[in-house]
């Protein structure tokens, strides 16, 4: 099967996320490929692959199978084409059999009841024919994350697929996970099947892929044979020649260790994970998507539980017991996904703004309006937040004053050290910033920050050192006058690690 | 610009109007039933009739007032009135014993403490839904003190029950003691909602229990001491109940507070889904209900009708309150 797409746009509002982007998978002599889709985050990898999977309608453009044309409109619409999109986000049902999940929607029937038996048998074959060894009677709830996204693929080829896509299918793999799953996808490329497979990880894509598209705000701007390319192309077309306006001086920050983190371990998403924070520091771990670090960021803050490691602040050990105890330790955090995990919609700004206070600091018996009232007049002066009367519900106003909000009610306890994931998501350009001066005016007062980020020109306005993570390990350490935005993403994409490997 | 101004503001009015309705509505409806209430009584606002009432309300108010606490926090206890029945037994038992007033008061206080404090683990640490843990409990404390009652009611010694009987027909100041106890539990638990870490902490938990706990909260310990605070005030509802009984029957003493308290809590505008706690909402709820109760008798309604007038109100008080802050 050959799929071409041709001159497709998606508008989203009035911003285009795809802009007439030319697409080829397969062959009309009937063999398989495996084709690698790359892009930055946001680069429209996703739409592209939406339109495809009939989730989502182009704004314009054709799509061609087999020199057809033809109108994908639904998931459906494409299952029938023979297109499935397996999403990383897997879409099981845990209570029930994994023979069950392969026919879900497609029972078989036999004089009006579920004919059993033939779908079982019908599922071994394929599940042998792929050379996975899982029960098609197990309960899939029982089986771990690889074994359910094998199931995914499984149902895929059941229904006779022409085309797999498989987006990030490796994100929460061990690396023999991995080979076993690479064995299923060359076995069905052999079969005819074309997969796309989408990734950050370099490696990973020159391992098994033949071609290669990479899209960057949304237009194609490389296509090709993977032969042909090595890691320092494919990142220099996934980066482009960006250049960013208003250069951002920062003076060294001398070595005077504050934290130190030892041996940080949490399989399957981290390990050994060892680092120094200096006083006065921004430190920013970055890297792409599924590399450990929301896990890690986690960690630091005792809301997930090590295997291994310690910490130290200066020079003594943290207790890792509890959120609270690390809070008394002198460190707070400024979370990722404001409305989930620092919001509490039902509450005044003031409540929302104190609430660290209450846990970290308020002492006496009964808490005093007036002083609370105070305590927001004060920190909304320091983070300008703009806010009609503090009364109101937090959900009264914009995410960028709701998240100045989240970080007052984190600087008013006033801890040494600041750990902050994601600290701009959802928050407007002028407001992002409005947060780059906070955490600058922070780490001149001596106060030490790990902030989590994958925007490269937010690292660049933020960061006196940049620690790059792959697939749960540290893998470069940057200065500042040593970073670029071209050298993060080729160690970002785990391109270092093969470069050795091949030696 | 402008046009985004103006537009500012009509969501404020809006805010404010819902959040005046959700706060004050109950009044409003109050109102409507004294008119009610007059109509069917002529005495219906005489200082008789109003204390009757808020005597009759005391008994389940302070359960009311401990069941806001854990609707607040994303809670719920369907056991409180089978923890009235047992508490108030047992302090039966301990009372024909050692006739001592502030002694019992201690013991049923505590024992509700215990009690609520086995739904707090099952719920904090074992992590059951409220709703299973406490009908569990419910079934199981009801169970027990129906055996232990398998010969006939639980009744004070006829030597000592005329001290006993002043907790519910003395009076201080012309109010009667009951009044007073609940009007002070009532004003405390507010207190403590609103002006106090622990009632911030049920407040956040409530609504966010996730952005709660990454605050530094330490979520199962609050959701652990909110349930021994509903048994605390069971404790206290089965002492106000031996008082005005001065005989339990186990299989009735009790029988559907959960039922009056969730419908009191509803009335005064608590959130049902937590995160929005109305103390004084709940005090004047279980004073309607009581109301009520008294208008349908003195307009003659079968009193097994009563049932079915609760869960009509029940159900419009949550519908009324859920519209405008609809998220």
């Amino acid at each position: 099967m050959i799929v071409e797409m041709k001159k497709i746009s998606r508008i989203f509002g009035s911003a285009y996320a795809l802009k007439d982007v030319d697409f080829t998978v397969g062959s009309a002599d009937g063999s398989g490929e495996i084709h690698a889709l790359l892009g930055e985050n946001g680069a429209g990898k996703s739409t592209l692959m939406n339109i495809l999977g009939g989730v989502l309608p182009p704004t314009s453009g054709d799509i061609f199978v087999d020199g057809n044309k033809v109108e994908i409109t639904s998931v459906k619409r494409a299952k029938e084409l023979g297109i499935r999109f397996v999403h990383q986000e897997l879409s099981m049902f845990n209570h029930l059999r994994v023979y069950e999940n392969m026919f879900i929607g497609e029972e078989l029937t036999k004089s009006g009841l579920l004919d059993q038996n033939k779908m079982i048998q019908m599922a071994e074959e394929t599940l042998t024919n792929l050379g996975i060894n899982i029960n098609p009677r197990t309960v899939v709830g029982e089986l771990d994350m690889p074994s359910k996204q094998m199931i995914e693929i499984a149902r895929a080829v059941r229904t006779k697929s022409k085309l797999i896509i498989l987006d990030e299918p490796t994100s929460s793999l061990t690396n023999k996970e991995i080979q076993a799953l690479f064995s299923i996808m060359r076995n069905l490329k052999e079969q005819g099947v074309n997969l796309i497979f989408i990734s950050h990880k370099l490696p990973e894509i020159m391992e098994i892929c033949e071609k290669y598209t990479v899209l960057r705000d949304g237009s194609v701007v490389g296509t090709g044979l993977i032969k042909d390319v090595d890691e320092n192309m494919i990142t220099d077309m996934l980066v482009g020649r960006k250049i960013y306006r208003g250069k951002v001086e920062k003076p060294k920050v001398p070595h005077n260790p504050c934290l130190q983190v030892k041996d940080f371990t949490l399989e399957p998403y981290f390990r050994n994970i060892s680092f120094e924070l200096n006083r006065g520091e921004v430190l920013v771990l970055t890297g792409l998507r599924g590399d450990g670090r929301a896990q890690l960021a986690e960690a630091l803050f005792g809301v997930t539980k090590v295997t291994s490691g310690q910490m130290l602040k200066d020079g003594k050990p943290v207790n890792l017991k509890s959120i609270k105890s690390i809070i008394d330790s002198g460190i707070g955090m400024i979370q990722r996904n404001r409305k989930e995990r620092s919001i509490i919609p039902d509450m005044s700004i003031i409540d929302n703004l104190s609430i660290a206070n209450y846990v970290a600091k308020h002492k006496k018996p009964l808490i005093n309006f007036k002083e609370e009232e105070e305590r927001f007049r004060k920190n909304q002066a320091i983070t300008n937040i703009k806010a009609a009367n503090p009364l109101n519900p937090i959900t009264s106003l914009s995410g960028g004053n709701q998240q100045k909000v989240i970080f007052s009610r984190w600087l008013e306890i006033d801890r040494d050290i600041y750990i902050m994931d994601n600290p701009t998501q959802g928050v407007d350009v002028g407001a992002k910033q409005e947060i780059y001066n906070i955490i600058n005016d922070l780490a001149k007062k001596g106060k030490s920050m790990i902030v989590f980020s994958e925007e490269y020109p937010e690292i660049y306005q933020i960061a006196d050192r940049v620690l790059v993570l792959y697939d749960g390990s540290i893998v470069a350490e940057l200065s500042r006058d040593e970073l670029s935005e071209n050298k993060v993403m080729y160690y970002a994409t785990g391109s270092s690690i093969r470069k050795a490997a091949n030696k | 610009m402008m046009k985004m101004q103006a537009n500012l503001k009509d969501r404020e009015f809006k805010l404010s109007f819902a959040d005046f309705y959700s706060k004050y509505g109950y009044i409003i409806s109050f109102i409507v039933l004294v008119f009610i209430g007059l109509y069917f009584n002529k005495s219906f606002l005489s200082i008789n009739n109003i204390m009757t009432l808020l005597v009759q309300a005391s008994v389940k108010g302070v359960i009311a007032i401990g069941l806001t606490f854990a609707i607040t926090c994303g809670l719920f206890d369907l056991s409180l009135g089978s923890q009235v029945a047992f508490i108030a037994g047992m302090g039966v038992v301990l009372y024909n014993a050692i006739p001592s007033i502030p002694l019992t008061l201690l013991f049923m206080l505590a024992f509700g403490c215990v009690l609520g404090s086995v739904n707090g683990l099952l719920v904090a640490h074992f992590s059951m839904p409220p709703f299973i843990a406490t009908l569990a409990t419910q079934a199981a404390y009801r169970s027990i003190i129906t055996q232990l009652g398998a010969e006939g009611p639980f009744e004070i010694n006829r030597a000592y029950l005329e001290q006993f009987r002043v907790v519910a027909t003395g009076s201080l100041l012309g109010i009667p003691y009951m009044v007073w106890i609940f009007a002070i539990v009532a004003a405390l638990g507010g207190l403590v909602l609103n002006r106090t870490k622990f009632g911030k902490y049920v407040t956040a938990i409530g609504s966010n229990a996730n952005a709660a706990r990454l605050a530094g909260i330490n979520v199962k310990g609050i959701k652990t001491m909110v349930y021994v605070l509903t048994g605390c005030m069971a404790g206290l509802s089965g002492f106000l109940l031996t008082a005005r009984l001065t005989s339990i029957t186990a299989a009735n003493a009790g029988l559907q507070f959960e039922l009056d308290g969730v419908a009191a809590v509803a009335i005064g505008g608590s959130a049902m889904s937590g995160g929005r706690g109305r103390i004084l909402g709940s005090f004047f709820g279980i004073l309607m209900l009581q109301m009520i109760e008294s208008i349908l008798i003195a307009a003659a309604v079968p009193p097994f009708l009563s049932g079915l007038v609760k869960g009509i109100i029940i159900i419009v008080a949550v519908l009324i309150q859920d519209r405008p802050s609809s998220r």
